[in-house]
């Protein structure tokens, strides 16, 4: 457990317990965290009134003065505890896509001291959101402490054709092996039920010397050991733009390896899952914006053609001949007739979710090859809803996963039996 | 006279039988020593093969990417060249070790020398082996990297990538081996430097423009670019 200061201790001992703790970790957010810490104090102030509350902010060492900011917007407002995760090397050099580095650590902290003051619930905000409003917090938590959820899950309002790595890939993906009907299962502002917390507490080292294993963020533990898991409309998410943005490969090399991971540890439990169910909404009903989008529906189509002529050579590692012969196929059609069929696409991403786990070439390698396969769905799926309200969406998304829950048997049997199955 | 003619001849059929006396035992030596390398080879043979066709060795030399082994080989099958590989090594060892048994000084001397080189293979077939798997993977991320770039001309990079490393650890291998001494440096020094410059020249004469133009999109953003990578948020 992470060594807790004098002031800390004195701290705890003087709020004693508390229902709700609302944790915000922070790493040089300086720009958003007053933001967070009105949505947090107006959230306390009104809509979790009821119950009692602390803010718990874990920093990793901030140079640019946000845990001071943080403490100096709260004040006597509402009670801060304040505490610092340990930052590894290897967090710092690899910062996730989404909240702060070392993310896993601060989750861990404040799970410690959530547990520490017997909260019933924890709210995890992510403290680079521009578009955090006072909802937030109670649509987050009440599901946890009022309906004994256990996770509860973010869906934001977003323009109908952002988040294509998580509309196209991960939400079918996961749907389809562990039968969770989850839109956005890669949210980064969630709820936890002290059950699942002393489970992620279970997990993490002992010792505390090396970087934590547990991922909170990871909605695949909570599902695979039982837990009760729920989604709730949060509304728009604006985050602050960063100074360098990752490139898509990379972008997708960190979310597929995060996926295949967990689809690798889980094995014996996805095999056996048929079908999906829906999972419990909660919070106003979800809105997709459908306005219109001008993108470059070419270059996505010239990137696949592309990738098509030149990497073929390392697709013929991965995917069976009848989806190369698919692709090919795809290469021949006009930029008007061209199409990613739903079938195609599940089959594809299972292929290489198969290559990553038999290391048929490197990692580091297979998944940026996936990237023109990629652009090449995107611009199919822009093609065909460019003037779709967001209930043709949404059906459009659901035809998708339905595929992808068919395809399963194709991607069981190349699971068990890759040498032989390769149609 | 004759009698001392007789002598002479005497002496030097004596020399001639005590040297084939003396020889004899060594060439039966060698003769065994052989004879037992071939048949360790043959054994050694026999067994290599079995194991290799068990691990499914030429379905794995191909999904390690060294698809080209397969395509020197002997049949096509990488296991007939590691299996006669094995076999020719052996009979070579049992050749220098018979040799030393003939006990003559200049094969005493040749056996040293060969011994004293063996080292140098290894290691030349280290590099050699090395910078295979460096090419190959350098190459690969070029093209992976180049191909996401949408740069038109990712095969002739990823190729140009390989080939240059390939081309490095075959002169490394070949200063290792003391072939071609400082010719293989300085040919290497000269194609390396020549293939520089004659980039230097054509991306700095020929396409000054379109260096220019992506300097100034990677400054700051053309406002196109920028509402459209905008626009589309992937995550």
């Amino acid at each position: 457990m992470n060594t807790l200061t004098e002031e800390t201790r004195e701290q705890l001992s003087r709020i004693g317990t508390a229902q709700l703790v609302l944790g915000i970790p922070t790493f040089n957010n300086r720009e958003t965290v007053g933001r967070i810490a009105e949505a947090s104090l107006t959230a306390l102030g009104n809509h979790v009134s009821s119950r009692s509350a602390v803010i718990v902010n874990a920093d990793g060492a901030s140079k640019d003065g946000t845990p001071e900011l943080l403490r100096e917007r709260i004040g006597e407002k509402a009670p801060l505890i304040q505490i610092r995760y340990p930052m590894y090397p290897v967090r710092r050099l690899s910062a996730p896509l989404a909240g702060v580095p070392g993310r896993q650590e601060a989750a861990v902290a404040i799970f410690q001291l959530a547990k520490q003051l017997g909260a019933g619930a924890c709210a995890v905000l992510d403290a680079e959101v521009e578009s955090v409003t006072e909802d937030w917090v109670d649509r987050l938590v009440s599901p946890v402490l009022d309906d004994g959820v256990d996770l509860v899950v973010p869906r934001y309002r977003r323009h109908k054709f952002d988040g294509m790595i998580n509309s196209g890939i991960v939400s079918p993906f996961l749907r389809a092996l562990y039968g969770k009907r989850l839109r956005q299962p890669m949210g980064a502002d969630l709820s936890f039920s002290a059950r699942l917390m002393d489970f992620y507490l279970g997990q993490d080292n002992a010792n505390g010397d090396a970087p934590s294993l547990v991922d909170p963020w990871d909605t695949v533990p909570p599902i695979v050991n039982g837990f009760r898991v729920a989604q709730s409309f949060l509304g728009p998410r604006a985050v602050h733009p960063h100074e360098v943005s990752p490139e898509l490969s990379e972008t997708l090399r960190q979310v597929l390896t995060n996926v295949f991971e967990s689809m690798g540890r889980t094995a014996s439990f996805w095999q056996k899952v048929r079908g999906s169910e829906n999972v419990p909404w909660f919070g106003p009903p979800p809105e997709t914006d459908a306005g219109h989008a001008d993108l470059n529906v070419k270059r996505m189509i010239d990137s696949f053609r592309q990738g098509c002529q030149d990497l073929t050579g390392i697709w013929n590692l991965v995917l069976p001949p009848a989806t190369l012969l698919d692709l090919r196929r795809m290469l021949r059609l006009s930029d008007t007739a061209f199409c990613f069929q739903d079938a195609v696409w599940a089959r594809t991403i299972y292929d290489f979710a198969l290559g990553y786990h038999t290391r048929a070439i490197g990692r580091d390698h297979l998944l940026p090859a996936m990237t023109p396969l990629y652009w090449g769905w995107v611009a199919s799926f822009v093609k065909e809803l460019e003037d779709a309200d967001a209930g043709e969406v949404e059906e459009r998304l659901e035809r998708l996963a339905g595929q992808f829950e068919v395809q399963k048997r194709y991607f069981i049997s190349r699971w068990r039996w890759p040498d032989r199955f390769s149609p | 006279m004759s009698s001392q003619a007789n002598g002479v001849l005497q002496q030097m059929a004596a020399r001639i039988t005590k040297s084939v006396a003396d020889f004899v035992p060594g060439l039966l030596a060698f003769v065994v020593v052989l004879a037992l390398a071939v048949l360790i080879a043959a054994i050694t043979r026999s067994l290599l093969r079995r194991f290799l066709r068990r691990i499914d060795f030429d379905k794995r030399v191909e999904r390690w990417g060294f698809s080209e082994l397969a395509e020197w080989s002997p049949a096509n099958s990488p296991v007939r060249l590691m299996v006669s590989l094995a076999y020719w090594v052996i009979i070579l060892v049992g050749i220098l070790v018979g040799l030393s048994a003939l006990d003559a000084a200049v094969t005493s001397v040749l056996v040293l020398r060969l011994l004293n080189y063996v080292p140098n293979v290894f290691a030349a077939i280290l590099i050699v082996t090395v910078g295979f798997f460096l090419a190959r993977f350098f190459a690969r991320s070029v093209l992976i990297s180049a191909v996401n770039m949408q740069v038109q001309s990712a095969r002739l990079l990823s190729l140009g990538v390989k080939w240059l490393v390939m081309l490095l650890s075959g002169a490394m291998a070949l200063q290792h081996l003391g072939i071609g001494g400082d010719l293989v440096q300085l040919s290497f020094a000269i194609l390396f430097g020549g293939v520089v410059l004659a980039l230097a020249l054509a991306v700095g004469l020929g396409s000054k423009d379109m260096v220019s133009r992506s300097l100034e999109r990677q400054a700051g953003k053309s406002a196109e670019e920028e509402e459209i990578a905008g626009r589309l948020r992937h995550l």
